[in-house]
């Protein structure tokens, strides 16, 4: 069944539906090949930095209440463990700047989920970003259009 | 920036790689924007990205 995003997708893409195929079929493929539980972790960390209402109301896994709520504080939080904590900052600096993240940080994702887990973490990281962001930007153009 | 390698090997999960491929393949070849600021950003993109595919 389709998700609400992808259906807002589907919208904005109208006649050109082979694009919004791909982009659900390789968000679909990004939840199998990383544990989904780390990867809403960091789906809800970039909604919250780019500012994606509409991310942070989905749930993607079965994340407890609490935390999501410390989320915004993962750094120096109990409820995460260090491999979450890695990933979460890995993320971080992927949306800030792709093209500057440390050797540090890469070394210690690929140590927790080894070199097979640390590519897909990457792929499934860009697909997630991508997706946000074309919400951001386009929620903003339907509402100023509609407006 | 200095980076090191960071994997020894990118051939994981083909199938998920490939469909990040034809993703983009259908990205670029929409017609809304023109052919040389397409190609401009594409490989603005993959520079940024460090996507030597």
């Amino acid at each position: 069944m389709e998700s609400s995003t992808d259906v807002f997708f589907r919208e904005v893409l109208g006649e050109r539906a082979p694009v919004a195929d791909q982009l659900a079929k390789i968000h679909a493929l990004a939840w199998e090949v990383v544990d989904p539980s780390l990867l809403d972790l960091c789906r809800l960390r970039i909604a919250m930095l780019l500012g994606c209402e509409s991310e942070l109301g989905i749930s993607n896994s079965d994340l407890d209440s609490q935390k999501i709520a410390s989320l915004s504080q993962w750094s120096s939080s109990n409820s995460f463990n260090e491999c979450e904590k890695s990933c979460l900052r890995f993320t971080e600096e992927f949306i800030v700047d792709v093209s500057s993240i440390p050797d540090s940080s890469a070394f210690t994702v690929r140590d927790h989920l080894g070199e097979e887990g640390f590519v897909n973490f990457v792929n499934a990281l860009l697909v997630v970003e991508q997706r946000i962001r074309l919400q951001v930007v386009w929620r903003k153009i339907f509402q100023e259009v509609s407006a | 920036m200095t980076r090191s390698q960071r994997v020894t090997s990118s051939n994981f999960n083909s199938g998920f790689r490939e469909s990040l491929s034809l993703w983009q393949e259908e990205v670029v070849q929409l017609g809304l924007v023109d052919p040389v600021t397409t190609e401009v950003v594409r490989l603005r993109c993959a520079e940024h990205h460090d996507c030597y595919t």
